[in-house]
C-alpha cells in the first residue's frame, strides 16, 4: 500500500530523513518509535504534504501513486489521515462544518456524490457515539476549548468519519489518560483494523501499543530506520531505552 | 473635478481617498441595475433610490416620508442637504422593517436622512448601495429613551464611491445596533459621531471592510460617551486582498461625569496577501475615572497551521482559505438578529471571498 524508499527530506536547509525506506502492506499495522529528534514528526508531515518540508531525494507511492506529486487535500482524497500530534483549533469554523466541508470535498476529488446534510449528521453522530464524545462538542468550534484528551479523541471521530484507507498517527496517545487511551485505542481497532487498510502508529511509548498490537516495530533514529522487529521489539526497548538498540 | 473636502493633512481624513471620490463623481451615466435581486426576502417598507432620487412606482414607504432635511455641517454631510427620507416613529409605537435600496448609475449622488425615535420607539433598517458612481449619504438618528433601532447597511457598489455621514444622539436606555459590510468593489468612507447622551444606554456600532485589487476602504468612527453607564461596542474587521487598503479609525470619549462607561473596541485586519494594508487606529480619550474601556488591535496573515490541518482533511487550499476568512469576518456579524439580514451579510462576504481568493 505504502512503499518509501531512500526518503530524504529537509526543514530550512536542516536535514532531518536521511534515507529513511519503509514498506507497508494492507492490513498492517506499524509502529514508529524513537528518541526525541529522531524525525518521527517529520515523517507524518512529509507524507501528510505539510508546506516547508521539502523532499531532496527518495520516493514515495500510495498504491502505485507518487503521493509526493499530490496536494496535501489530494492525498487525504486517495485515503491517507494524518492525526495530528497537536490538533489545531479553528475559532470560528464548527467541527459540523469543517468535517462535512472536509468530506465533501474528498468526495469531490473522487467524483462522488455529496453527502446530503442529513446524511452527514447521521453519520458523524454515530462516529460521536461510538468514540465516547457528546454530540454536544460537534457543534463547537474546532478544537477550542477542548482538552488535551479531547482533542485527540476529536481526530479519531474525524477519522471515523472520512474513513480513510491509511492513517499515520503521530503521538496521539500523548496528552491521554488511561480511559482515554483505552477509548482511543479501540477507535483506532475499530475503524483502521481492516485488510484493506493500515496503520502507521508513530509513538514514544510503549503503552498505546498495548491496545492497538503492531505487526511490525521500527525504530527511527537520525533519520533512518536502524531496526526492525515484532511488537516484542517495542516491550524490548520500554525496559532498555533507546541508547543501545539505537546505536 | 474639483470638490471641497478636507486633506489627507487633517488627521481624521488621514487615510480618506478625496481623489478617488473625485473620479467616481466623474463616472459617466449607464444604466440601472434591476432592483429586486438586491431586495431581501423580507416583509416591511421598501424603498428605492436610484441616483438618489426615489422611485416612487417601485417604493412602497408606508411610514417613510420624503421631507427637506439638512445634512448638518460636515464635509460629506452637508453637501447632502435637501430631499431626503425620513422616518419618525411615536413614543412607544414599533414600525415595520424598512429595506433601501440604492442604485447609483454613475456620477455623484447625493441623500440626506432621519430616523428619529420617540421614547420607547423601535425600528428597524437595511440599506443596500449597489451600481456604480459617487453615492453620498448622511443620515441623522435620534434615539429617545428606552428607544431601540437596528440598522445594517451593505456596501455593495461594483465602481466609484460611497461616504456614509452619521449622527447619532442616544437617549437614557437607548439601543442603538448598526453593522456595515463593504464588500463591494468601490472605495468607501464610513463618518460617524455617535453620542450617548442619556444614561445606561446602548451602542454598537461596526462591521467588515474587504477589499481586494487596488481599493481603498475606510472608516473613521467615534463614539462620545457623555452619561453615566453607558456602554459601547465596536468590532470591526478588515481583509485585504492584492494590493488593497483597508483602514479603521475607531475612537471612544469619554466625558468627565460618564463614569462607569464599559466600552469595548476590537479592531482587527487580515491580510490575504503582503502586498495589502491594513491600517488601524484605535483611539481612546478617558476623562472619567471609573470606567472600563477594553481595546484591542491585531493584524495579521491566515494561521499556516490551521490552513494545513484543513487540507489534510481533504479541504482544497482556497476553500480552506475561505472557511478560516469568512470565520474571521463572522465576528462582525453577530449582533444582526434578523437571520434573513445575517445570513445576507454571509452571502455577501461569501461572494466577495470567491471573487478575492
Amino acid at each position: 500500500m505504502l512503499k518509501i524508499e531512500n526518503l530524504h527530506a529537509e526543514i530550512d536547509g536542516k536535514e532531518i530523513l536521511k534515507g529513511l525506506s519503509l514498506e507497508v502492506n494492507a492490513g498492517e499495522v506499524h509502529a514508529i518509535m524513537g528518541p526525541n529528534g529522531a524525525g518521527k514528526s517529520t515523517l507524518g508531515y512529509v507524507l501528510g504534504g505539510r508546506p516547508g518540508y521539502e523532499v531532496t531525494a527518495g520516493s514515495v507511492t500510495f498504491d502505485g501513486v507518487d503521493l509526493l506529486e499530490l496536494e496535501a487535500h489530494e492525498r487525504a482524497a486517495a485515503g491517507v489521515f494524518l492525526g495530528f500530534q497537536y490538533p489545531v483549533e479553528i475559532p470560528g469554523v464548527s467541527n459540523v462544518q469543517f468535517l462535512r466541508e472536509a468530506l465533501n470535498a474528498q468526495r469531490a476529488t473522487r467524483d462522488e456524490k455529496p453527502l446530503s446534510g442529513g446524511e452527514f449528521l447521521k453519520l458523524a453522530r454515530g462516529q460521536a457515539d461510538l468514540l465516547g464524545m457528546d454530540y454536544d462538542m460537534l457543534k463547537r468550534p474546532v478544537n477550542v476549548g477542548f482538552s488535551g484528551g479531547e482533542k485527540k479523541r476529536n481526530e479519531m471521530v474525524q477519522m471515523g468519519i472520512v474513513n480513510p484507507k491509511f492513517a499515520i498517527l503521530d503521538e496521539t496517545d500523548s496528552g491521554l489518560d488511561i480511559d482515554a487511551l483505552r477509548v482511543v485505542g479501540d477507535g483506532i481497532n475499530r475503524i483502521m483494523r481492516a485488510p484493506d487498510k493500515a496503520v502507521l502508529l508513530i509513538t514514544h511509548y510503549q503503552r498505546l501499543l498495548d491496545y492497538v498490537e503492531p505487526d511490525f516495530v521500527h525504530v527511527l533514529a537520525d533519520g533512518k530506520i536502524v531496526r526492525s522487529g515484532g511488537k516484542d521489539l517495542a516491550k524490548q526497548l520500554e525496559s532498555e531505552g533507546y541508547v543501545g538498540i539505537a546505536a | 473635478m474639483l470638490l471641497d473636502l478636507p486633506s489627507t493633512r487633517e488627521e481624521s481624513w488621514r487615510w480618506g481617498d478625496p481623489a478617488a471620490i473625485a473620479a467616481a463623481a466623474g463616472l459617466p451615466r449607464g444604466a440601472a441595475l434591476d432592483a429586486d435581486a438586491w431586495f431581501l426576502d423580507l416583509p416591511g417598507a421598501r424603498a428605492l433610490f436610484v441616483d438618489g432620487v426615489l422611485d416612487q412606482g417601485r417604493s412602497d414607504l408606508r411610514h417613510v416620508t420624503m421631507t427637506a432635511i439638512h445634512g448638518g455641517e460636515h464635509a460629506l454631510g452637508r453637501r447632502t442637504t435637501g430631499n431626503g427620507w425620513s422616518i419618525r416613529v411615536e413614543a412607544n409605537a414599533g414600525v415595520e422593517l424598512l429595506q433601501i435600496v440604492h442604485i447609483a448609475t454613475g456620477g455623484e449622488n447625493q441623500l440626506p436622512a432621519e430616523i428619529v425615535l420617540a421614547d420607547g420607539a423601535r425600528a428597524s433598517v437595511v440599506e443596500t448601495y449597489v451600481g456604480a458612481g459617487w453615492s453620498n449619504r448622511s443620515t441623522r438618528m435620534a434615539l429617545g429613551k428606552g428607544a431601540k433601532l437596528t440598522r445594517a447597511v451593505r456596501l455593495l457598489q461594483a465602481g466609484g464611491f460611497v461616504s456614509l455621514r452619521d449622527e447619532v444622539e442616544i437617549g437614557a436606555e437607548a439601543s442603538l445596533i448598526v453593522t456595515v459590510l463593504g464588500a463591494g468593489d468601490a472605495g468607501t468612507r464610513i463618518d460617524g459621531a455617535i453620542t450617548v447622551t442619556g444614561d445606561d444606554a446602548f451602542a454598537e456600532y461596526g462591521g467588515a471592510l474587504l477589499t481586494r485589487n487596488d481599493q481603498r476602504q475606510e472608516c473613521a468612527v467615534s463614539v462620545r460617551h457623555a452619561a453615566l453607564n453607558g456602554q459601547s461596542k465596536q468590532i470591526w474587521r478588515a481583509v485585504a486582498a492584492d494590493k488593497s487598503t483597508a483602514s479603521l479609525a475607531a475612537r471612544v470619549e469619554v466625558a468627565r461625569d460618564a463614569q462607569k462607561t464599559d466600552g469595548v473596541q476590537s479592531l482587527r485586519g487580515l491580510l490575504l496577501q503582503r502586498t495589502a494594508t491594513v491600517n488601524l487606529k484605535p483611539e481612546l480619550e478617558i476623562f472619567a475615572d471609573d470606567v472600563k474601556c477594553a481595546h484591542g488591535a491585531t493584524v495579521g496573515e491566515l494561521d499556516q497551521r490551521a490552513l494545513f490541518y484543513m487540507q489534510s482533511r481533504g479541504i482544497p487550499h482556497a476553500k480552506a482559505q475561505a472557511l478560516l476568512t469568512r470565520a474571521f469576518v463572522g465576528d462582525a456579524f453577530v449582533q444582526i438578529a434578523d437571520e434573513t439580514v445575517r445570513e445576507a451579510f454571509v452571502a455577501d462576504a461569501d461572494a466577495w471571498l470567491e471573487r478575492a481568493l
